[in-house]
């Protein structure tokens, strides 16, 4: 009996101290904390100037690529060639993808500085697996941003889809059709030209 | 207008052919077991894509993961030809859109589509009725009585301020998906830029649902005085006052492309099937 009012006051202290862990999981929360932080980057004045434009992105990459799982994207990017490339090859082309995927998320979100992210909800696909639901306002528009996310160490981001495009996918029917003619390293190369 | 009876006539036969095309296309489409299936779930099937997009993700990583999603592009060589034009002739009248965005302020430029597309409401409003949705019915409506009434025939949006009140993007494309029509094939038009054989059927219907078309005609009948042209006019300047942030976005996609023509098929293919299996 007390053991059960003991467990029942840890629970609620818990619930109190950290209110948020009531309302939304944990794949939400990381996701949370690193869009917030990227947005706070994008609004902090001290930034506004050009000349310290590089210094805010390098510091943006830096916050991104803690949530985008890298490995993961290129896996799925590739698909079924993901095999056929050595590992050497794996890692340039993770590294080259990452960094042009980063790239379009960052200008997709920076035109959108100053509007309000809502987080409308988190749903598990499976142990490892969830999908956090996200719309931002641009222009009096909502813009639905769905992330996919998956547990390794810490929960990541394998795939974004705005306004139901899988940025994924939309990259996987690409890739395959350039190895349809050419080989892994010119498909590098490509990447690593845009980005 | 004078727009003659028969006019009327002419637009509302198109239209109920058009809806026994969606209906004879379902019905060489199924099977027995999509015959008693529910619209929604027909629309699925059809578009290869499960309920749970998630699951259709993980299955692409299976063993014909290559050939996910089944874009069937038999007009490559045309399509290609058209995606280059299109991309010329953007490109081309860019600095035009870039002037007019210049000259005229954002709040006219969302007032003119504002009112464009309060006036084009009759196609929203069809469809969401062709698509046995009432809740979307019902909203277009609202919407449109009360942006009519107190916005300037539709210049302020008003009714974006109700959550229940949100626009919509309703169209024959849909209401065919809806009943089970597959895209068909990818094909890209001159000036309009990308479609599929689904898309451009609806686009007919969405022409003759079109208050203009009604109102002016789309040709001249039989040496009738009428502004037909004015159709067109209209149509265009509603393009061209879009053009400014459309041009943001392609220049977008084409940034982050590694294969534009690609690139842009997957998201027009995407876009659409996301909006039928909504």
């Amino acid at each position: 009996m007390i053991r059960d009012f003991t467990y029942a006051f840890v629970v609620f202290a818990a619930l109190a101290l950290f209110p948020s862990l009531a309302l939304a999981g944990e794949p939400q929360q990381t996701l949370q904390g690193s869009v917030d932080k990227a947005i706070t980057l994008l609004r902090d004045p001290s930034y506004k100037d050009a000349a310290a434009k590089p210094a805010m992105r390098e510091k943006l990459i830096a916050t991104i690529q803690t949530i985008f799982d890298a490995k993961e994207l290129s896996r799925r990017a590739l698909a079924t060639n993901w095999d056929k490339f050595s590992a050497d090859q794996q890692e340039r082309f993770s590294k080259a993808f990452l960094t042009l995927l980063q790239n379009t998320y960052l200008d997709r979100i920076e035109a959108y500085t100053d509007e309000k992210v809502n987080y409308l909800s988190e749903k598990l696909l499976a142990a490892d697996k969830a999908e956090v639901a996200t719309t931002v306002s641009s222009k009096g528009k909502d813009i639905p941003i769905t992330y996919r996310m998956l547990k390794a160490d810490g929960w990541k981001v394998y795939d974004v889809i705005i306004e139901g495009v899988s940025l994924v996918q939309n990259y996987r029917n690409q890739f395959t059709q350039i190895l349809m003619k050419e080989t892994p390293d010119a498909l590098i190369d490509k990447l690593t030209k845009k980005s | 207008m004078n727009s003659p009876l028969l006019h009327r006539s002419i637009l509302l036969l198109l239209l109920f052919s058009l809806l026994a095309l969606a209906t004879a296309c379902n019905g060489k489409k199924s099977q027995a077991a999509k015959d008693f299936a529910p619209p929604s779930a027909t629309a699925a099937a059809n578009t290869g894509q499960t309920t749970d997009p998630a699951l259709a993700d993980d299955e692409a990583l299976g063993e014909d993961a290559a050939a996910q999603p089944v874009v069937n592009d038999p007009l490559m060589g045309w399509n290609r030809f058209w995606f280059t034009f299109n991309d010329y002739f953007y490109t081309g009248i860019k600095p035009l859109a870039l002037g007019y965005k210049y000259a005229v302020p954002e709040f006219a430029r969302t007032g003119f589509k504002n009112i464009y597309d309060n006036f084009t409401f009759p196609i929203r409003f069809l469809n969401a009725l062709l698509q046995l949705d009432l809740t979307k019915a019902a909203r277009e409506f609202g919407r449109f009585m009360l942006n009519s009434s107190f916005g300037l025939c539709g210049f302020f949006d008003l009714a974006k301020s109700d959550p229940n009140l949100q626009p919509g993007d309703e169209d024959f494309g849909q209401t065919l998906g809806y009943y089970g029509m597959g895209e068909g094939f990818y094909i890209v038009w001159p000036f309009l830029g990308p479609s599929s054989a689904r898309d451009t059927v609806g686009l007919v219907g969405d022409v003759a649902a079109n208050p203009l078309t009604w109102m002016f005609g789309l040709w001249n009948y039989e040496g009738q005085d009428q502004l037909w042209y004015l159709s067109y006019v209209v149509s265009a300047g509603n393009r061209f006052n879009r053009l400014p942030d459309q041009i943001d976005n392609y220049e977008a996609m084409k940034k982050s492309a590694i294969e534009p023509y690609v690139s842009m098929r997957d998201f027009y293919i995407q876009y659409r099937r996301g909006r039928i299996a909504e």
